[in-house]
């Protein structure tokens, strides 16, 4: 009976094509600004309230999709205690996309984003696709961060902006997606329909957070939805 | 495809792959694939074979997909034997096959077909060959296998549990096991850890390697060991499809379809009656048509060059025949000879349709002439395989086991290769067959079957179906169901009449013409004959079915497959080689120079696949750790839930004490432990070294007063640094001429040791060495503890720690050339900087006087040149290697000796 079964693998033309593609993310920012309780909540989704330091580079893979192509996306994540920096650099130059991750509550690891920025010019390669992240959004009472001044940081590095809370679940798979997304889309593995940024050698539109229906939900004060540059931009 | 191609390609030249074979190697409940290959090649005693296997990266194969894993000479060991498994006895299914030889024994499942029958064939064929040759250590005929038995023994990984092969296993655990186990239990270690591998080859896939911050050395046999691994096939994709197999009852439901299956012999004739009689007769149409001819074209065209002008007016009037209330696709068509099968689809099905494949195989005359034999078309309808088979099996009453015969070989040999496996006829969910079976009444008078049919008595007549009979014997069409025949005889007629057979043969009536099906929810709804058609001997047939399809729900699909994926990520994670250590910061206290300290962490294999280590270099470094610090072992291997010791020792000798004297330096390093196909983890080691006037400077010493121990260490880096005292007043007055503790080990010889025998040849006592050492870094002795031999190693020793030495690198070559006239070594000395010059001093005055009592002390002048030559004139380290040879030792001990010999005072 068991051979019956064998042959009947095959799917229908509309299935989507297992695509075996595999990018590289990294996830950088201090110590303590919750990096692996992301990556613990995108992949396994849960969450745990102790910090135990990471020290060295774990990393975990989860399949995701996007446009309807399915993309296998390796989370690095790295230390993030300033002893280990020098060592934890050159992990950069592997990746594909970046995570920046400060904490709301931390002034501290706000201004520090500076020197991570700094880090990932010099260290990933060039084309590698930046977002910023700011996590622990939950927590209103300790907040010194306000999402307009991290928005104006994504804006000045021209990244791509977040506010994400691994605690609660927000926009979590949101960052992880749209960064996959932007990612291929400016590698042009998956050339988006209508989507070419720069016309006439200008920019002619903001980056649209253009993911297939369902893939994203997007942040839900919708005014604050707004990412900063054109990531397809960002780096020309 | 033949694997015999890709294998060729691979021998070297006068080497043949006589025949090779598709094959599975059995090991313990999961199946690899493999393809297994006779090669011979010719010597002067005639051919000579061997048994090959080799792994498969991915089907059909090519030359650079496979990786040698086993050879076997064919010789008085060798044994082939085809494994008696009545369970295995469906037709159809694969062949197990035992193959000894080597003191090895594998047991290989051979898919049913000739290509393994004839892969058998020739292994036997070469038994035979070896054994009717001379005896094997009279003529050495192997000798050519020698080659790849090596390639073998580096190739073949299957024992490590990430080689790539055992994703295979894994797939095929799946499909032969796993069914009713739970999702995970089903994937064993092995598997899993092959998934997880496959993150690796997913790596160096993207851009070329890992992220590699490191590159491997002292050791580097982890990547050594990566690169022999055979690259996994891209497994991901096949082991997806296997668990969607699995939990296919989620996504599916059965809905029914109504499929008409219909035979007719038209024993060569001109289509020239309308079909609907027998096509179109019901008032709902059918989904799907499978509409079955034999004898279509008897001519000799059509026999020979399978070219029948029939075809056409065949096909246009099974067309016009179809239901009028549907409109109808045509799927595909395939014909052999004067069999020919089509169908059709209703067209809003069409889309439901994929993978269609049409195969012939034809069984007359030698086995494969097409006048008898089968077509048959295979296509996956929604998410149920559909097979249909129209054969014409042999004629003649008493040649019933000639028809079961070519139903066995059409069984064997007809292979559909869109998909991975090939798939043979019971590999389909569903079959139905359809044809001119031939099979005929037996035991019985023409009169009585013709009585019994007047009687309408068909189920008496049935008891001498010579088919009815093979069935209920399981000598043909096992599995196979029939609805009940309630109509008469299909042959044999007068053309264009009802009328039975009035030639001279008078042939018996016979249900020649059938329908047989198999397959769950399969039921026949209607079997009968079509008596309207006369053009014919025979009568059309058909059968109706209603048949449960498995059609795929959307949405819950969806679902299903994204728990596949996620569970399949959650394995690969989870399968990721991970260990903790006992201590990822390690505090060493109290280092001191020449005295080792050590400390022990253990790493747990805290994952549950096997995992290989080892501490690797950060960028741009090209030892894995600082030169005072030595690991070991520095990479090893571990199994799941084992611990491994790593012992880490910090010793500072005078290569490193300079530095970390001077503040230049600290005991601080990070280990980066890898873990192939894994994670990186970071070792802190830190050490609180205590300064010692052993490498030291001597400027720096010349500049304390007290012992160095008392001096704040941002004191010491100042000095070291070059910026002498403009501190405290009590001592801004003056530095020392020479450092103290020169001067107290050599005062102390002086005063006891002058007449010692030996001096500076015999080693003093290790203990006592420390103490003295402890001694100078803390205070001012009076006396100097230990033996005089001791004080004297000391000295050495201090002289030797020096980080510059007391002759400064920069004249060292000048004094080499100049050593053999001294008034020039006198010059050089001159130019030296004045603490330098001043020990200089010291010393060779302490040199001529111990001299003055070479009767005492045996003192050879010449041997303490030597000792002091190679201590106080030093080539810079990075030159040290390049000059170290005698000559230059000679020309040192030479420029000492001139002061030994000649009176000096600078
Ligand atoms: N309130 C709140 N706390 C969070 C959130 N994310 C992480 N934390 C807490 O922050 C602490 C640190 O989180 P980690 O993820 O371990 O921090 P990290 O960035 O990985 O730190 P290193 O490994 O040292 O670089 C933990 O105690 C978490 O419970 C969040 O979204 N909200
Ligand atoms: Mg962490």
């Amino acid at each position: 009976m068991n051979s019956n079964h064998r042959m009947v693998g095959r799917r229908r033309s509309s299935e989507a094509k297992q695509y075996d593609m595999l990018l590289r993310v990294l996830l950088i920012g201090d110590s303590g600004v919750g990096k692996t309780c992301i990556l613990y909540r995108f992949v396994e989704d849960d969450f745990t309230m102790s910090h135990i330091s990471t020290i060295g580079i774990d990393f975990k893979l989860k399949t995701v999709e996007v446009n309807g192509k399915r993309i296998r996306v390796q989370i690095w994540d790295t230390a993030g205690q300033e002893r280990y920096e020098t060592i934890t650099k050159q992990y950069y130059r592997r990746a594909q996309g970046v995570l920046l991750v400060y904490d709301v509550t931390s002034e501290k690891s706000f201004t520090n984003i500076s020197k991570w920025a700094n880090d990932v010019d010099e260290y990933a390669p060039e084309d590698v696709e930046r977002m910023l992240i700011a996590n622990k959004s939950d927590d209103r009472d300790w907040r010194v961060i306000s999402k307009q001044q991290g928005q104006k940081l994504a804006d000045l590095y021209r990244m791509s902006f977040f506010e994400t809370s691994a605690y609660r679940n927000v926009n979590i798979k949101e960052a992880f997606l749209a960064l996959t997304n932007n990612i291929i889309r400016r590698q042009g593995i998956i050339p988006a329909p209508d989507n070419s940024c720069v016309k006439d050698g200008k920019c002619i539109h903001d980056l649209d957070m253009d993911l297939t229906a369902g893939d994203v939900t997007p942040l839900t004060d919708t005014e604050e939805t707004k990412t900063g540059a054109c990531s397809a931009c960002s780096v020309v | 495809m033949d694997p015999s191609g890709p294998v060729q390609q691979l021998l070297s030249q006068g080497e043949k792959c006589v025949s090779a074979a598709d094959a599975y190697l059995v090991q313990g409940r999961a199946r690899v694939s493999r393809v297994a290959a006779l090669v011979e090649t010719e010597t002067a005693f005639g051919p000579n074979f061997g048994f090959f296997m080799f792994g498969t990266k991915r089907m059909p194969v090519q030359g650079s997909d496979l990786t040698l894993v086993t050879v076997i000479p064919v010789k008085e060991d060798f044994a082939v034997e085809v494994i008696d498994d009545p369970s295995q006895d469906l037709l159809g299914s694969d062949v197990p096959v035992k193959v000894c030889g080597s003191g090895q024994v594998l047991t290989l499942n051979l898919p049913f077909g000739s290509k393994s029958g004839n892969f058998l064939t020739a292994l036997r064929r070469a038994i035979s060959i070896y054994t009717s040759q001379p005896p094997a250590e009279v003529f050495q005929p192997f000798a050519w296998l020698e080659k790849y038995e090596l390639m073998t023994a580096t190739a073949d990984r299957s024992d490590w549990p990430w080689s790539g092969t055992g994703l295979d296993a894994m797939a095929a655990e799946i499909v032969t096991e796993g069914f009713e186990d739970n999702f995970a239990d089903s994937l064993s270690f092995d598997d899993a850890a092959s998934l997880a591998s496959q993150q690796d080859l997913g790596d160096s896939e993207a851009d070329g390697s890992g992220l590699e911050p490191v590159n491997v050395s002292r050791g580097g046999s982890a990547s050594t060991m990566g690169s022999m691994m055979a690259n996994p096939p891209s497994v991901r994709e096949p082991i997806v499809k296997m668990y969607m197999l699995k939990e296919e009852a989620k996504y599916t439901h059965l809905k029914t379809f109504r499929i008409f299956a219909g035979t007719w012999n038209v024993n060569g004739q001109p289509a020239t009656e309308s079909l609907k009689a027998w096509l179109a007769k019901d008032s709902t149409p059918p989904d799907l048509y499978a509409v079955g001819f034999q004898e279509l074209d008897l001519s000799k065209e059509a026999f020979v060059f399978n070219d029948s002008a029939r075809e056409e007016e065949w096909v246009k009037a099974v067309t016009h025949g179809l239901h009028p209330e549907a409109s109808y696709r045509r799927v595909r068509l395939i014909r052999l000879v004067g069999m020919m099968l089509l169908v059709f689809v209703r067209s809003e099905h069409n889309k439901f349709l994929s993978q269609i494949e049409a195969q012939t195989v034809g069984t007359g005359i030698m086995g494969k002439m097409g006048n008898k034999g089968g077509v048959a078309i295979r296509f996956d309808f929604h998410n149920t395989s559909f097979c249909i088979v129209n054969s014409h099996l042999a004629a003649h009453t008493e040649h019933y086991e000639r028809r079961n015969q070519d139903y066995s070989d059409i069984c064997a040999r007809m292979q559909f290769n869109l998909t991975q496996p090939p798939l043979t006829i019971h590999k389909h969910n569903v079959v139905l067959w359809v044809g001119d079976l031939n099979y005929r009444l037996s035991d019985i008078e023409i009169s009585e079957v013709k009585a019994l049919i007047e009687k309408e008595m068909f189920w008496a007549l049935m008891e001498h179906d010579q088919l009815k009979r093979q069935m209920n014997e399981r000598s043909v069409f096992k599995d196979f169901k029939e609805a009940s025949v309630n109509f008469i005889p299909t042959y044999k007629y007068d053309p264009g009449t009802d009328d039975w057979d009035t030639s001279e043969k008078c042939r018996v009536p016979a249900w020649c013409d059938r329908v047989l099906c198999k397959g769950d929810s399969v039921s026949a709804v209607e079997y009968r004959s079509h008596r309207e058609l006369k053009l014919s001997d025979h009568k059309p047939v058909s059968c109706l079915f209603d048949i449960g399809v498995k059609v795929i729900d959307e949405d819950n699909y969806k679902r299903v497959f994204e728990e596949v994926i996620r569970k399949l990520d959650k394995l690969e994670n989870e399968f990721l080689p991970s260990v903790s250590l006992s201590c990822v910061d390690l505090k060493f206290e109290r280092i001191k120079f020449l005295e080792p300290q050590k400390k022990t962490i253990s790493i747990t294999n805290t994952g549950q696949v096997p995992c290989q280590f080892e501490f690797i270099c950060k960028l741009d470094e090209k030892e894995y750790c600082k030169p005072w610090l030595n690991v070991q072992p520095s990479l090893g291997f571990i199994m799941p839930g084992d611990s491994y010791p790593i012992e880490l020792e910090i010793y500072v000798d005078k290569n490193t004490a300079g530095r970390l004297n001077s503040g230049e330096d600290s005991l601080e390093d990070i280990l980066v432990l890898h873990l192939d196909g894994g994670k990186d983890y970071f070792v802190t080691v830190q050490g609180d070294f205590i300064p010692s006037c052993f490498g030291s400077s001597i400027e720096a010493l010349c500049n304390m007063r007290g012992p160095i121990r008392e001096v704040p260490v941002a004191r010491l880096v100042d000095l070291e640094a070059g910026s002498p005292s403009e501190t405290s007043p009590e001592d801004s007055f003056s530095t020392l001429p020479i450092p103290k503790e020169i001067w107290l080990l050599v005062d102390h010889l002086y005063k006891h040791a002058l007449c010692q025998e030996d001096l500076f040849q015999q080693p003093g006592l290790h203990s006592e060495i420390e103490e003295i050492r402890d001694c100078l870094d803390t205070g001012m002795p009076d006396t100097i503890p230990g033996q005089p031999h001791s004080v004297a190693e000391c000295l050495l020793m201090f002289l030797d720690s020096l980080p510059e030495p007391v002759v400064p690198h920069q004249y060292y070559q000048s004094c080499l050339d100049s050593c053999t006239r001294f008034e020039l070594c006198e010059q050089l000395m001159s130019q030296v900087p004045e603490h330098h010059r001043n020990v200089f001093k010291y010393l060779t005055a302490f040199l001529r006087e111990l001299l003055k009592y070479q009767d005492d002390n045996k003192r050879d002048p010449k041997m303490l040149a030597m000792i002091f030559g190679g201590l106080l004139l030093k080539p810079k380290p990075d030159e040290a290697k390049r000059q170290n040879n005698q000559q230059t030792a000679r020309r040192r001990a030479t420029f000492i000796y001139q002061f030994q010999v000649n009176p000096y005072d600078g």
